[in-house]
């Protein structure tokens, strides 16, 4: 049974094991039931009674740019906080708990564990943000279409000609259901993915972690500020920039990922257009971020002792 | 000749200590063991003796810092050496989100068992350790002794020809440990190698076919148990029924001897723990 197999690394479906294990462990754990009892409470709170702090002229872009803005802003913070939390705790209570000890006992590869670990994580946000943009889109369209009613029978009472009307349903049809915000939404995904491959990278050498994830959020903040400390460097550095200054620059910006390059979501939620090509390369580049900080976290965790 | 199931080879393993100049401590010092297959092996020595670091560097869990381990001939640090052994740790906690055969289908899956060899061998290993009833319920609901025979149970899921149990009844109570017990002659009848590290002394003299004693990471004492607890100048009979005359006749005839003597005469005590066992019926209802 199970004899003489060769045990090489990434065997999908071992990894889909240990993955799947994860998943349904933190499903499970009713810390996380409540954060998403909270994220739900918090979103349906702002479909209910929402403030129109717009004139008239402009309440139609304001009443769905506020709703889309409250949606993708607890959903970027539900991922941020699910994907610093979950990934910064499993690994410590793995090795607390012993359960380390009988997986690593298996003929199970290093590497292999913690990507599954990863992976289960990132399952479960992404199940937990297609749920929440699932009904965000839903009241998202419903409420659109009844601005849409609204406007119309407004503008027609007020004569506006029929050019201004379809430039104005134009403007609505582009605050409202769009393939733009549904890549706003994948970008937190993909935010999301990196900032938890930098937590297991954290927790395989951690020993508290109340550590890993204060220091996870420490990344997080640098790589949402690197680009403007470059900026602030260029600007304020002599002569231009030194050969080190530079080196050092590429080096902070290869350590810590731009996270500015993820705000496509707030242009998703002024309206704009998301080109696709913009999300492929927010793809791209998240993968190569999850790829180096799970190959790190396997040098580390390869050699690791218990 | 047959490959060593497990080969133990000048094993030293050093622990850094964080303090700068700190000289680093030494939990194994130059250890070698050789079981063979079918063996019943007992690592005996107090708390922080180095049996578990012994077993740990057996399973690659951690790095010899010099000397080697193999598992039937491969190296413990490949994966693949693996494939052979099942191991229980001290004290298991495994997922408490899971039930007892869910337990047993992730583990059995991580080897790669799939469909209705699977089905098969979790419906077996929960008989074998009498958890057919428990199968649904979360391990967050099991005893102690409970979560011990899961832990059996998961390392035998592969099917593995040799057994590492790290005090395999710590903590649990004698019904439950001698359930244990039962079950690892069991095993060694069905031909799986067993090396058992313990400092209950009583239970490694039960099960274990060879023993080692370590003590202060060194090996100090290791064969054969018969050969190690036989008093050589000293023989024993048990006698049933034995009348007050014929006890008096054999002491006698001993008397007459100028070299034997009669050390002592009485009636030999049964132990506290059999007596549990029969007061409580071995658990059964």
């Amino acid at each position: 049974m199970g004899k003489g197999r060769s045990n090489r690394w990434l065997q999908p479906r071992r990894v889909g094991v240990i993955a799947m294990n994860t998943f349904t462990q933190l499903v499970r754990m009713k810390v996380f039931y409540f954060l998403m009892i909270f994220a739900v409470i918090a979103l349906v709170a702002q479909f209910l009674d929402l403030p129109q702090y717009s004139g008239p002229e402009a309440v139609y872009t304001g009443e769905l740019q506020l709703l889309k803005g409250w949606c993708m802003g607890i959903m970027k913070l539900f991922a941020l906080v699910f994907a610093i939390a979950a990934t910064a705790l499993l690994l410590p209570k793995d090795v607390e708990d012993r359960t380390l000890y009988t997986i690593l006992a298996k003929p199970v590869p290093r590497l292999d564990y913690l990507v599954g670990k990863l992976l289960g994580v990132l399952l479960l946000i992404f199940v937990s943000l297609f749920l929440m943009n699932l009904m965000m889109t839903l009241v998202l369209g419903y409420r659109t279409s009844i601005l849409l009613d609204q406007q119309v029978e407004m503008a027609m009472a007020r004569d506006w000609s029929a050019q201004a009307i379809e430039s104005m349903k134009a403007d609505i049809r582009a605050q409202g259901v769009t393939w733009s915000v549904q890549g706003g939404v994948f970008a937190i995904f993909l935010q999301a993915s990196i900032i938890g491959a930098v937590s297991l990278l954290l927790s395989t050498f951690s020993t508290s972690t109340l550590f890993t994830i204060i220091v996870s959020f420490m990344t997080y903040l640098a790589g949402s500020f690197q680009s403007d400390a470059a900026d602030f460097y260029k600007a304020t550095a002599s002569a231009g920039t030194t050969t080190f200054g530079s080196l050092l620059m590429k080096c902070v910006a290869l350590i810590f990922p731009n996270y500015q390059l993820f705000n496509i979501t707030d242009a998703a939620i002024q309206g704009q257009t998301i080109a696709l090509s913009a999300v492929g390369t927010l793809t791209g580049l998240s993968l190569f971020y999850v790829v180096l900080y799970t190959l790190l976290s396997w040098f580390v965790f390869s050699d690791k002792e218990f | 000749m047959s490959i060593l199931a497990v080969d133990i080879r000048h094993l030293v393993k050093d622990f850094r200590i964080p303090l700068r100049g700190a000289k680093p401590f030494r939990a194994v010092d130059d250890v070698s063991l050789q079981i063979q297959a079918g063996e019943v092996y007992g690592l005996i020595g107090p708390n922080g003796s180095g049996k578990s670091t012994t077993m740990k560097a057996l399973l690659g869990l951690v790095a010899p810092t010099s000397g080697s381990c193999s598992i039937f001939g491969q190296d413990s640090l490949k994966v693949d050496s693996r494939n052979d052994v099942g191991f229980l740790p001290e004290n298991p906690y495994f997922y408490k989100h899971m039930t007892g055969a869910e337990t047993l289908r992730f583990y059995g899956k991580l080897c790669d068992i799939r469909g209705k060899a699977l089905d098969e061998r979790v419906n077996e290993l929960l008989d074998l350790v009498d958890l057919h009833h428990a199968r649904h319920r979360r391990l967050g609901g099991y005893s102690k002794g409970m979560l011990q025979r899961i832990g059996l149970a998961q390392a035998l899921v592969q099917d593995p020809r040799l057994l590492i149990l790290d005090e395999p009844t710590a903590g649990v109570d004698p019904i439950g440990s001698r359930q244990i017990r039962d079950l690892i002659l069991q095993l060694r009848d069905r031909g799986k190698t067993v090396f058992l590290c313990s400092h209950l002394l009583e239970q490694v003299q039960e099960v274990c076919d060879h023993v080692g004693i370590i003590f202060q990471g060194k090996m100090v004492k290791e064969g054969r148990l018969d050969d190690l607890i036989a008093v050589e100048n000293q023989t024993e009979i048990i006698m049933q029924d034995a009348s007050p005359e014929l006890v008096a006749e054999i002491a006698r005839l001993i008397g007459q001897d100028a070299a034997a003597q009669l050390v002592r005469s009485g009636k030999p005590r049964t132990t506290l723990e059999r007596l549990f066992l029969e007061e409580t019926k071995g658990g059964k209802a």
